[in-house]
């Protein structure tokens, strides 16, 4: 999942900022004074909802005859558990390798890491084995403990 | 004089990617060792590494920013000269080159031709390095097999293994 998707749902997990999303979609090109108005939000809180609305790229504004006035951006969300597992799994080599590899992937390293570990195989020999660069193959050793 | 200490990139890879990369090679230094990689190994230290992050950032940005690091991390070790890139003399090793390719291939009965440029490069090094300075050269890897590899050439180059 990308960070686009990460801003997008940690932006509209919060009712109140999402209250305003909804609200602009509907209401398109009002100011920070309409939005407080309309849901009852006090006007430095309304200021710094659109302020992170905006960072998220969920919200844009405009200033037109010296008034800002703020749109919600078109975003589409899809959310299922396996989103969401794939939005806090921890990024890792060992993840991506994965990922590409599937389980038949991760025998295949553990295969190897046990010849390299005993000295069979050197990591160049490993890497070009499993069709890895260099740098990955050290990466998944280090994550799997195998390195000092 | 400084010593001469051979590292392979496993053990700079591992080092940058938890951030004490820096603190190794300043280390090495105030011991009195200079550290050399010949240039076939800073191609896997800074070009794939590179490249895997560009492939990468849509999908797993964090972790294509983890890798920057640790590529900016050991770009700029070269770049203070903390790190020296030694060119191989292939014209005078190509017949030590060529055993060394030799007896890698053997460790896991590949063709010769698939055994990859950086195995053999160390090893030219180390014995290059060892034939011009006439001193006993320090050597650091993760990697066993790689050692093992070296040890075949005992008798043509004095070295000893560091840990990191």
């Amino acid at each position: 999942m990308s960070e686009k998707a990460i801003s997008v749902l940690k932006a509209v997990g919060n009712p109140n900022k999402a209250r305003i999303v909804a609200h602009l979609a509907g209401h398109s090109g009002e100011t920070a004074e309409d939005l407080g108005r309309h849901l009852s939000y006090p006007l430095p809180t309304v200021y710094k909802y659109l302020r992170e609305l905006e960072a998220a790229r969920i919200v844009r504004s405009e200033v037109k005859d010296k008034v800002r006035l703020y749109y919600s951006s078109d975003f589409k969300l899809e959310v299922s558990p396996r989103k969401l597992m794939e939005m806090f799994e921890e990024q890792s080599i060992l993840n991506l390798y994965r990922s590409r590899f599937g389980e038949e992937g991760m025998r295949r390293f553990s295969e190897v890491a046990r010849k390299v570990k005993a000295g069979n195989m050197t990591y160049r020999q490993a890497a070009s084995t499993l069709g890895i660069t260099y740098y990955e193959f050290v990466s998944l050793m280090d994550e799997a403990g195998a390195i000092q | 004089m400084s010593r001469k200490l051979v590292v392979d990139s496993s053990v700079f890879i591992a080092l940058s990617r938890r951030g004490t990369l820096e603190q190794y090679l300043k280390q090495k230094k105030d011991e009195g060792y200079e550290v050399l990689i010949p240039r076939a190994i800073a191609r896997e230290l800074l070009y794939d590494p590179k490249r895997l992050a560009e492939e990468i950032s849509e999908k797993s940005p964090v972790l294509a920013k983890k890798i920057m690091q640790s590529v900016e991390a050991i770009d700029a070790a070269i770049g203070h000269g903390l790190i020296r890139v030694e060119t191989v003399n292939y014209r005078k090793y190509s017949r030590v080159a060529d055993n060394v390719r030799k007896h890698l291939s053997q460790l896991e009965a590949m063709k010769e031709h698939t055994v990859k440029k950086g195995d053999p490069e160390i090893i030219v090094l180390i014995i290059q390095l060892h034939d011009k300075f006439k001193e006993r050269i320090s050597v650091s890897t993760n990697d066993k097999g790689l050692l093992r590899t070296l040890r075949a050439f005992r008798n043509v180059v004095e070295y000893e293994v560091l840990n990191h």
